[in-house]
């Protein structure tokens, strides 16, 4: 959510630090995930349990980061974070639900559930330059 | 919503931050007012008024009228 020049507000800018302290140990973690064996040792056990959380608990937090950006905001900034957060995420809930039917009626190959938060990000990338005004 | 922001801006010299910091607003959000991309609230519109020193609907075209 780096665009409408967010980073130009004091909130803007809390909000920037707020994500990156969210990402990093989110991205951190993911790619420890996919590239390392250092969780091998969790699959099965209830520790497993304990990493999945960890791993979404940055996504709660991302959560709070844009409550708290849109209450620290003005109207407008709130109206249009507002709009690109629901769009992102109406998108990104319709292409879970497009691939998962999939799987199930369509012999479509099996994606990690986990997916949806890079792909909401994705389709936040791509909406939010285009939406610009709070009508 | 049509309106007289910009020119009201103009004539007093203000930059769209300068309008921004005095009515509380960024100045994305005076932009987006100027431009039309952003319908203000009634509290907005008044603190826009009071500001300004005019009535709501001498800055706001009324679009009901």
């Amino acid at each position: 959510m780096l665009t409408l020049s967010k980073q130009h507000t004091p909130a803007g800018r809390r909000y920037v630090l707020r994500t990156f302290a969210f990402m990093i140990p989110y991205a951190l973690i993911c790619v420890a995930m996919m590239t390392t064996d250092a969780f091998d040792e969790l699959m099965g056990k209830p520790a497993g349990w304990a990493l999945a959380a960890a791993v979404a608990a940055p996504v709660v937090g991302q959560l709070w980061a844009t409550l708290a950006l849109m209450r620290e905001s003005d109207e407008f900034v709130r109206m249009v974070t507002a709009k690109q957060f629901i769009i992102a995420s109406g998108l990104a809930m319709a292409a879970a639900t497009f691939w998962g039917f999939g799987e199930s009626f369509a012999g479509a190959p099996h994606l990690p559930a986990w997916l949806i938060y890079p792909l909401f990000w994705a389709a936040f990338g791509l909406v939010a330059p285009f939406i610009r005004s709070s009508n | 919503m049509k309106n007289k922001l910009k020119l009201l801006r103009a004539e007093r010299n203000w930059t769209q931050e300068q309008l921004g910091q005095a009515l509380g607003v960024s100045r994305q959000a005076v932009n987006a007012l100027e431009t039309e991309k952003h319908d203000p609230s009634l509290d907005l519109a008044y603190r826009i008024a009071a500001l300004f020193e005019r009535p709501v609907e001498d800055i706001f075209e009324n679009p009901h009228a």
